[in-house]
């Protein structure tokens, strides 16, 4: 900070001016500087402009929003939807990577997954309806970064489990005769729940092909009936 | 809860009146409740919009700043420890949020104070030329140079020190005290002239 001078004829600088208006300046400065104001007009004006500013902007009210926020709120659930339910891996999970355990328990929590996946399904696909003209046009936009890469990771995901899917499926054929029939309709149960998941993703795909939450939603229930598969083999 | 109830927020917010007990709410969006970080979202979401418009100076963007900030609230969400209020802790992550906006879209922007060039490009955008004696604050903002606005809104309007701006900003603190001073004879010959 420069240093003050008493001569009555020199001006404040820009520093002494700002600093003593917004009450920064030290108290030992702030007095010789407030000499200088009562005896110069020009300064004293000028730190009183300041000070008018820093007072409109205390006293200002928060800018108004242009449209409701409420409106941002369908693109902003529809990207956290996304970030919840989609944790696809980039390559095929290694067979057999988990010991398995009780049998009871691992069919208790595939049915929580073809649940979760279930409802999951629907609250992706429920915003559609529901969602305004802007939210729509938020969520898509944002679904549209990256959307390419995006895109084609999820049809290859969704190629790769549904390849291996059917490689264990085949398996289980031949493990039927080894099953009782409890464990084998418990299983075609489970089967069924995931199944119907993927039919009603492809008859979704069909009428929006490019929609990349549906095929990342297809790819992850293939990937739970490689699970319950897994699971089924790992029984074995 | 139905499926419907849950996805609408029918019934899912701890609300006592018009008090939201927002600790519950918390814990419940750190929990994966969507519907209760909508509550979250519907109460913080004017204060961030606030901050982001005064910060960017321009309503679509900072319309799209306010998604990317709850969004990444949503994701650090558990971060969260109640040290402080939610609000503060969403304060301080929007403008985190700006910030990285701001120098990725205008790398240079918080750094331009000391070339003459660049006094004279700020003049000429905060010109009275046009000025109007009723003109509001925020358009007044909306025409200043990206750093000198920033610095600004963070010390005028958000209370930040200059050391904490410098922290946040990259910038250095007396790069910041510059900045503030020139916002404020700009927003002087705009809104005072």
């Amino acid at each position: 900070m420069t240093e003050y001078t008493a001569d009555p004829t020199m001006h404040l600088t820009e520093e002494e001016r700002q600093t003593f208006a917004d009450g920064s300046m030290p108290d030992a400065r702030r007095r010789e500087v407030g000499e200088h104001l009562r005896d110069c007009a020009s300064c004293a004006a000028d730190v009183e402009r300041l000070r008018r500013l820093m007072t409109r902007t205390r006293e200002a009210p928060p800018p108004t929003p242009s449209a409701s926020l409420d409106e941002l709120w369908p693109g902003i659930r529809a990207r956290i939807e996304e970030r919840k339910v989609v944790t696809l891996p980039t390559r095929t999970p290694a067979r057999g990577a988990r010991p398995n355990g009780g049998g009871r328990l691992r069919w208790a929590v595939g049915l929580a997954a073809a649940a979760l996946l279930t409802i999951s399904l629907s609250l992706a696909l429920r915003p559609r309806a529901t969602q305004t003209a802007a939210g729509v046009a938020a969520g898509d936009r944002v679904i549209r970064t990256d959307s390419a890469l995006a895109l084609t990771a999820a049809v290859d995901s969704a190629r790769s489990y549904q390849e291996e899917a059917q490689v264990l499926l085949d398996r289980l054929e031949l493990q039927r005769a080894m099953l009782g029939p409890e464990a084998s309709a418990a299983i075609d149960r489970d089967l069924a729940v995931v199944d119907s998941a993927i039919a009603e993703l492809q008859s979704a795909i069909r009428h929006d092909p490019n929609d990349l939450r549906l095929r990342q939603l297809l790819a992850m229930s293939y990937k739970r009936k490689v699970d319950v598969l897994k699971r089924v083999g790992n029984a074995g | 809860m139905s499926l419907e109830a849950r996805a609408t927020g029918g019934g899912a917010t701890a609300v006592t009146g018009d008090v939201v007990r927002q600790d519950d709410v918390v814990l419940r969006a750190q929990e994966g409740d969507v519907d209760a970080f909508e509550t979250l979202y519907r109460t913080h979401a004017p204060a961030v919009h606030a901050l982001c418009r005064r910060m960017v100076g321009d309503e679509r963007e900072a319309r799209e700043l306010v998604q990317d900030v709850f969004v990444r609230a949503w994701e650090r969400l558990t971060s969260f420890r109640g040290q402080s209020a939610l609000g503060t802790w969403l304060h301080r992550l929007a403008v985190n949020v700006v910030l990285e906006r701001l120098r990725s879209a205008r790398r240079e922007a918080l750094r331009t104070v000391d070339g003459g060039d660049d006094d004279d490009r700020f003049t000429a955008r905060a010109a009275p030329s046009d000025a109007d004696a009723r003109m509001d604050l925020d358009a007044a903002l909306a025409r200043l140079p990206d750093g000198a606005r920033t610095v600004f809104v963070l010390h005028d309007v958000q209370g930040y020190q200059h050391e904490e701006i410098a922290e946040m900003t990259g910038i250095a603190a007396a790069t910041s005290r510059v900045q503030l001073w020139r916002a404020r004879r700009a927003l002087t010959r705009l809104l005072d002239p």
